[in-house]
């Protein structure tokens, strides 16, 4: 039996966004959606303002009419170190596990929505109804993924059953989990078309998001930046701000 | 105070246990009517289990709502119980032996409003609450997560709820032996068990004041730390940022306070119509409540003055965003201005007059005014405050209540209602001992030609 | 104890005019060797000049520790006059006579105005700088108004209590005519009306200084500590500031008490009852310190942002800690497990002993958050403190500017003692009208009058 303390280093998994490659076509949306079983988002979903998207670009206009430009930025949950979102569930239904992830325990959940309150990054989404698909799409729904029923919170968990599936195929197999290979990448990552989001081991030096964090954040001339820094939650993803020589500067948005 | 209409105990006795032993003809309509109101809020909750959460207003920014703005309202007026009980008796206020009884009672029956109106109710999983109120469940081998706020406020609540109730007993004993002596049959029955078999002996009686004494000192702290836990349930967070502050404990106690004080006079007011026990509650002691509240109001009114002035000290734009929301952005500016015109600058100035210290209505009507106003302004807490207009425009939103939220909500206020009604049927809304007792120390001294109450010290 | 009112009256004008021994002037001889000690540390330190802000972080907890204690000791006559209590009365003036001590604090306040930078320097303040049209040193402004109103309003209470008794006092004694302490008592003559003004007088005014020691203590606490600790935002610490001050100001009261029965041989009149009536307000403040501390702390604690991890690190748990502990305890711990207990509570060493502890408590909490403060000062600007500073210890020129600022005080209020009678006869007097001993079934009571 393959256990834990045989392998050198648990992961810590993390991102790296690179917002300028972003073009904000929402192909990882709509890989979110189907990967996670996350009910479809209908137009009264939106009224009611309750859209269920792990993922989501956010769209900014800069500039006045004729001058305008689209700034688009993916947003998911920062699987934080100091997440805010954990200490004050009173019932243990989210927590870090040991490779960094912020993870949701369904079972546990009941619903107090003090966690949702508490997240400055706004990525955790409640199921104010019972989910539900139209006929053609029941047959779609992945069945490594929880259906969650109505009154819990779920989020973005970096496709944990993903993570899972490779490393119990590579145990078995006796191989080690490659960098960026597309069956340990989430859903969102394959779907970009644009290699906008990267994703990996922060703990493994070799791997793409470790190399990008050494280049983007430690040098002075570096586009790396946390969403968010100065609120001190130590998010595992790093977004790279955009290149534009007309930009006045970075931001959070 | 100026009156001194001596009663002989014969008299007490006839005129307080009125409701008890005989019942006026209003009282079954009203609690009806509470119960009504009680039971078509319990079935929107049954339509809310069945359907689920969605059936309230609740949306994507503001996840809290009005159940939890009650859920605040009502701890805030649960605080006046022992604000009159514990802390008058303390301090040896004599006036405020008549209205203890009914601070205490509306005490606990808030607090089970409070229960109703946010934990049970609320939650996404009501079913699964308990894990989470109670949580024995040694099955799943994890304990609760003492780190969460949410977990010292059921644990605050509950002690809160288990000692002021404890008080109200204590303080019932020798009025149910009063009201044994007065009836017959399995009615004396069952005061008889629940008079403890109190005789009067002189080590009964000591025993019982050591005891009220005693849940008085402790049930303080406990009184201070449930809406200070509750205050935290916003201050701990960093997400909506206008809540992180250090000034909320004390700035919701002395709300609290201010609600509470308010809603014990206007219960008196209450009772001096409803059941004219104007000899027992005079307009002295309306008098003197009402003097009380200009302090505890003005001081509010300075932690609201702090609260708003650290929040633009800090010049951060979220924090700017949220108070903008709150005073220029239609509707929350309507209910901004009416919330501090109903909860300091109408009543205060108005108290300042004796006149209308000393009349009944308007008593009732500027206390009505305080609850209006602080309902308010937990509302333009919580609501505007999740809002969040701060970075992230895609989650801009704004929330109103659904019919759903306003029943359970009413049900709430007819809980209370329904529970001082039945209260008063079965048991004195005012001590007879307690006024009995403030009778015997009752005393007067001539000093020259006039004449000063006084009151008798060991 | 005499039992007349006239008694009392002459008893307590003879005690007052009964010569001082010569311990009393020895005393005042230390004392004022001390002060001048201070003096010349203050000029020791004055050579560093005052741009160094850090090394003047011992100083300005000096001035504010003067003035918390003697602003809030008024308080304790004031809030009890309020509440009418009738136990308060014989320690009314003891800690009125504080207003005097609080006029030599403004002396302290003098070189404030050169310590705290102006608001150039960029830092966050209340006054919304370089946003609004205002001057840079309003604060500097603001805070000499406030403390001159604040003991302007004392002393003139300290006054209309006086009038009576130096009218007493005139009358008693071979005072002459046309002297100051003659012209003090203001063509006194006791009408009704005259007491009717006097105690109106005193109830607004109380409820004056009660307003403005909030206000003067919410400027101190804010533009001379807080707003210097870049990213310290805490709206419940000028409340803290002004709770602190009467916590102090109780305390103070009580050890001022036990000399005055000590030394001025008192001990009719500064009984069990006063201590234990005091000991149970601090017991009461102890909490609320608590209260108010951990609602602070949780809040800065739990948010955990990087800003407030290290203002939390300055004044708590980082070079100060064990100042903060000690603060922690003397203010909150020993108070609470020693005033909880009947028999310490009515006893005279008892709340002595834990004012003791409480004074030098609030002295190592003024320390720790001025001196944090101050050692920050070239941070002022900036988002949130870059890095938290090692301890700064005092000076030989601070130590000598401690001993010497208390030395003065307790100097100032023995002369006042020599001049003004220190337990107040009017009031004793007026107790003599509400008291009454009467029979109660077998016992014997006392009835007590309350006036409306």
């Amino acid at each position: 039996m393959v256990t834990t303390q045989e392998k050198k280093t648990e992961e810590k998994w993390g991102m790296v966004i690179d917002v300028d490659k972003c073009i904000g076509c929402q192909a990882c949306v709509v890989a979110c959606q189907s990967e996670n079983n996350i009910p479809v988002n209908e137009e009264e979903h939106f009224n009611q303002r309750r859209p269920i998207q792990w993922i989501r670009v956010e769209r900014y206009w800069e500039g006045e009419f004729p001058d305008v430009k689209a700034r688009f930025i993916p947003i998911m949950c920062q699987h934080c170190d100091n997440a805010p979102c954990e200490p004050v569930c009173p019932v243990f239904a989210t927590y870090h596990n040991s490779q960094g992830l912020n993870v949701q325990v369904y079972n546990r959940c009941i619903g107090t929505r003090f966690c949702a309150n508490n997240c400055p990054y706004h990525v955790r989404f409640f199921n104010f109804w019972e989910p539900s698909w139209p006929e053609s799409l029941k047959n779609q729904l992945n069945p490594d993924v929880t259906v969650r029923s109505r009154g819990i919170m779920e989020k973005c968990t970096f496709c944990i059953q993903r993570i899972r599936r490779t490393e119990r195929e590579s145990g078995r197999d006796g191989n080690e989990l490659k960098d960026g290979d597309r069956a340990l990448n989430t859903a969102c990552v394959n779907a970009c078309p644009t290699d906008t989001l990267v994703f990996g081991d922060f703990n493994n030096p070799e791997s793409r998001v470790s190399k990008l964090r050494k280049k983007e954040m430690d040098d002075h001339h570096g586009r790396g930046y946390k969403m968010l820094d100065e609120l001190g939650t130590s998010p595992n993803v790093i977004y790279l701000k955009k290149v534009d020589k007309e930009a006045k500067e970075s931001s959070t948005h | 105070m100026q009156e001194h209409t001596q009663l002989t105990q014969r008299q007490i006795n006839e005129d307080l246990l009125d409701t008890v032993l005989s019942t006026p003809r209003w009282w079954l309509p009203a609690t009806l009517v509470a119960i009504l109101v009680f039971l078509i809020g319990a079935s929107a909750f049954g339509y809310m289990l069945n359907k689920g959460v969605g059936v309230t207003g609740l949306n994507r920014p503001v996840f809290w709502g009005f159940f939890m703005v009650n859920f605040v309202f009502w701890i805030g007026i649960s605080h006046a119980g022992i604000m009159i009980s514990a802390i008058l008796r303390l301090t040896q206020a004599e006036w405020r032996r008549p209205v203890t009884r009914a601070a205490e009672v509306m005490t606990v029956f808030s607090l089970m409003s409070a229960l109703m109106a946010a934990p049970l109710v609320h939650v996404g999983r009501p079913w699964r609450a308990d894990l989470w109120v109670f949580p024995y469940d040694f099955a799943r081998g994890i304990w609760v997560n003492i780190r969460s706020p949410f977990i010292w406020d059921p644990s605050a609540v509950m002690t809160y709820l288990t000692a002021s109730t404890l008080f109200v007993l204590v303080c019932l004993i020798p009025d149910l032996a009063v009201i044994r002596d007065r009836t017959k049959g399995w009615v004396r029955a069952i005061y008889s068990i629940l008079s403890l078999g109190f005789r009067g002996t002189p080590r009964q009686w000591k025993l019982q004041t050591v005891a009220g004494i005693l849940l008085s000192a402790l049930v303080l702290p406990v009184f201070v730390s449930v809406h200070s836990i509750v205050s935290w349930d916003f201050a701990a967070q960093i997400g909506p940022e206008a809540w992180h502050s250090t000034i909320f404990a004390p700035y919701f106690i002395i709300g609290a306070i201010h609600s509470g004080v308010s809603a014990v006079a206007t219960l008196m007011v209450i009772m001096m119509w409803v059941f004219k026990w104007d000899k027992y509650i005079t307009r002295d002691h309306l008098d003197s409540i009402a003097r009380l509240l200009i302090i505890v109001a003005t001081t509010w009114f300075f932690f609201f003055f702090l609260e708003w002035v650290f929040a633009l000290y800090t010049l951060e734009d979220p924090e700017i965003a949220m108070r903008d929301l709150q005073v220029f952005q239609w509707p929350w500016s309507g209910m901004f201005i009416v919330f501090l015109i109903t909860a300091y600058f109408f009543p205060v100035p108005m108290w300042l007059f004796k006149k209308v210290r000393r009349s009944l209505f308007w008593m009732f009507v500027t206390t009505i005014a305080v609850n209006i106003g602080m309902w308010l302004e937990r509302f333009l807490i919580i609501v505007p405050g999740l809002m969040r207009r701060g970075h992230f425009i895609f989650d801009w939103g704004s929330y109103h209540p659904s019919i759903i939220e306003i029943l359970m909500v009413a049900a709430t206020f007819a809980w209370v209602i329904l529970g001082m009604l039945l209260f008063t049927k079965v048991f004195p809304l005012i001590p007879l001992f307690d006024v009995k007792e403030g009778m015997v120390f009752r005393d007067e001294i001539k000093i020259g030609r006039r004449t000063i109450p006084a009151s008798i010290r060991e | 104890m005499v039992d007349s009112r006239d008694a009392v009256q002459k008893y307590l004008i003879g005690r007052h005019l009964e010569p001082r021994g010569s311990r009393f002037f020895i005393v005042s001889i230390i004392l004022s060797v001390l002060t001048i000690a201070g003096i010349v540390g203050f000029v020791l330190r004055f050579q560093d000049g005052f741009g160094q802000g850090d090394l003047w972080g011992y100083y300005v907890a000096l001035f504010a520790f003067i003035f918390a204690a003697a602003g809030g000791a008024p308080m304790v006559a004031i809030s009890t006059r309020i509440a009418k209590a009738h136990w308060p009365r014989s320690i009314s003036r003891i800690s009125e006579l504080f207003s005097i001590v609080s006029l030599f604090g403004i002396i302290l306040f003098i070189p404030m105005i050169w310590i705290l930078p102006d608001m150039e320097d960029g830092r966050r303040t209340l006054w919304f700088f370089g946003k609004l049209n205002v001057p840079s040193n309003l604060p500097h402004i603001l805070t000499t108004l406030g403390l001159v109103s604040l003991v302007l309003t004392g002393l003139f209470i300290l006054w209309l209590s006086l009038m009576p008794d130096i009218r007493f006092l005139r009358d008693m004694s071979n005072t002459k005519k046309g002297s100051w302490l003659y012209n003090l008592s203001a063509g006194w003559i006791g009408s009704s009306r005259q007491w009717f003004m006097q105690r109106h007088r005193i109830g607004i005014l109380g409820a004056f200084y009660f307003m403005t020691l909030i206000f003067v203590h919410f400027l101190i606490a804010v533009d001379f500590s807080m707003t210097l600790v870049p990213g310290w935002i805490d709206a419940l610490y000028p409340v803290t500031q002004a709770h602190n001050s009467l916590q102090v100001g109780v305390a103070t009261v009580v050890l001022t008490m036990f000399a005055v029965r000590y030394f001025g041989h008192y001990q009719d009149y500064l009984t069990i009852d006063q201590f234990r009536g005091l000991g149970k307000l601090m017991f009461a403040l102890s909490l609320l310190w608590f209260w108010f501390w951990f609602s602070s702390f949780i809040v800065l604690w739990y948010g955990a942002k990087p800003s407030e991890k290290s203002v939390l690190e300055l004044l708590m748990t980082g070079p100060y800690i064990w100042v903060f502990i000690a603060a922690f305890v003397l203010l909150f711990v020993v108070p609470l497990f020693t005033m909880i207990w009947n028999p310490l509570r009515r006893s005279i060493w008892g709340p002595t002993i834990i004012a003791g502890c409480v004074f030098i408590g609030a002295i190592l909490d003024k320390i720790r958050i001025y001196v944090a403060s101050y050692s920050v000062i070239d941070q002022a600007g900036l988002h949130e403190i870059e890095h938290v500073p090692s301890t700064i210890w005092p000076g030989f020129a601070d130590i000598l500017i401690w001993i010497g600022g208390l030395a003065g005080c307790v100097l100032v209020y023995m002369l006042a003692t020599r001049i003004l009678p220190v337990i107040n006869i009017w009031e004793q007097k007026e107790l003599k009208l509400y008291q009454v001993h009467k029979k109660f079934h077998r016992i014997e009571v006392q009835v007590l009058g309350k006036p409306e």
